[in-house]
């Protein structure tokens, strides 16, 4: 039992909590020198308060503890190198079709029968004439040469017109925009062709009169003369009659 | 999301001896270097779970040794905190009679390089030991011990966190929960010694 009072124990404890000032704190530094049982008690109260400490902070500690493994144990994602390739590739592939399927939609919604006849068309050329044959020349013929297309359709003849005359005034309304009589001058080339078993100019009359036909909006003649052209590998326009004309003629309709 | 800071050694030592922000700076102290003391334990045959409790006590170390000031910036907290967990994990390995001739051969001739922390830390048991007394306290004794000695509050502080009639009550009440932990370590010869040692160290 220590030789302390109560008195002295709360004394001794204001002195550790250093509360304790002047001449009380002077006092009780004497007497400890003097009192080693009070020495001891000091002692005592200073491991116990050690001890409390001790135990805050292993508290506080075990605390933080918890939320870091918490923390540490969520699963981080982490993005292998090649799978960062594959997800830039696969962006740029989604930028490429986001940017392909703009221009479809654009080409989709800005297409009209007179761009699609525009992008196909090209005047129809006559060839070169050596200088002997120029004087035997129809008039017909010498306008559409000099793309003098008004006077084409108005030249008329007391006997009918040649095969290559009406692939001319055909070629001469479509020049004109008149569509109708375009259609029907094509239609006598192919008509007269196929009355005498030819196949002169008659090519070049379906070719063009299923142009004509698309900017007349006659899209389903224009498909069935796009199509045999298109099926028809010996045909002399196959090769301009491809899968994205007929799509496109198909979107029209 | 927020940001993680990463404090420097200067910041760190400075938050812990104040007192500010000490949770700040054990989040740091985790994440900078949990992962590579971690690896020692688990490499020198210890589990994951070892590698955390001995981390845990690692930081428990730390803290107490910076707030002691018995750190005092000789090494770097990195050297510093490598060389406690490796001291721990040897302690526990020699405990569990596992420990390598190897290990303690390269611990003994760490220590005669200048790094030897043994003379500074409790052992485990002591720790234990210590945790076990306090929670004996009970809850009120336990709560205004930790709320004067640990947070620091003062005495009116407590009065207005606790239901008390006045100051004095909670200062009677503090004498007799410290008195009563002092004779409860009083009984346990061995722990008093262990911690006057390491009190006076």
């Amino acid at each position: 039992m220590s030789n302390s009072t109560n008195d002295m124990s709360q004394k001794l404890l204001r002195y550790l909590d250093d509360e304790l000032a002047g001449t009380e704190r002077a006092e009780l530094e004497k007497q400890l020198l003097a009192d080693k049982a009070l020495q001891e008690e000091l002692e005592g109260l200073k491991l116990a308060r050690e001890a409390v400490h001790s135990y805050g902070l292993q508290q506080e500690v075990a605390a933080v503890h918890q939320e870091m493994m918490k923390e540490f144990r969520t699963p981080v994602i982490k993005i292998s190198s090649s799978r960062r390739i594959i997800r830039f590739t696969m962006s740029v592939a989604a930028g490429l079709l986001i940017i392909f399927v703009g221009i479809t939609v654009y080409n989709y919604y800005s297409l009209t029968p007179e761009k699609l006849f525009r992008n196909n068309y090209q005047s129809y050329e006559l060839s070169t004439v050596r200088d002997g044959s120029a004087k035997d020349m129809s008039p017909v013929e010498k306008a559409y040469r000099e793309k003098n297309y008004a006077d084409v359709v108005a030249i008329s003849f007391d006997r009918p017109f040649t095969i290559k005359e009406d692939l001319l005034r055909a070629m001469s309304y479509t020049e004109l925009a008149d569509n109708e009589k375009a259609i029907t001058s094509y239609k006598e080339v192919i008509a007269k062709n196929e009355a005498t078993g030819t196949n002169v100019l008659k090519e070049e009359a379906e070719y063009y009169l299923a142009l004509t036909y698309i900017r007349h909006k006659e899209y389903n003649q224009a498909l069935d003369l796009l199509t045999k052209i298109h099926n028809n590998s010996a045909h002399l326009y196959h090769g301009k009659v491809t899968n994205k004309l007929i799509r496109k003629v198909k979107k029209l309709r | 999301m927020k940001a993680v800071k990463s404090l420097s050694d200067e910041e760190l030592v400075a938050s812990l001896r104040s007192g500010k922000q000490v949770n700040d700076a054990i989040k740091s102290i985790y994440r900078t270097y949990f992962e590579s003391l971690s690896w020692h334990v688990i490499n020198n045959s210890g589990s994951s779970q070892d590698a955390e409790d001995v981390f845990q006590e690692v930081v428990v170390n730390f803290i107490d040794l910076v707030q002691k000031d018995k750190f005092r910036g000789e090494s770097t907290i990195k050297t510093f905190l490598f060389s406690l967990n490796r001291h721990i994990w040897l302690n526990e390995l020699k405990r569990r009679g596992r420990a390598l001739a190897r290990e303690e051969r390269y611990e003994k001739e760490h220590e005669k390089a200048g790094m030897d922390v043994s003379q500074l830390i409790a052992d485990r048991e002591t720790k234990e030991q210590l945790v076990n007394l306090v929670t004996q306290l009970g809850e009120t004794c336990r709560k205004i011990l930790l709320l004067f000695y640990y947070n620091n509050l003062s005495i009116k502080e407590i009065l207005e966190s606790l239901d008390y009639e006045n100051e004095q009550v909670v200062r009677n009440k503090k004498y007799k929960c410290l008195k009563q932990l002092e004779q409860m370590i009083s009984e346990n010869p061995l722990l008093k010694q262990t911690l006057k040692n390491l009190l006076h160290e």
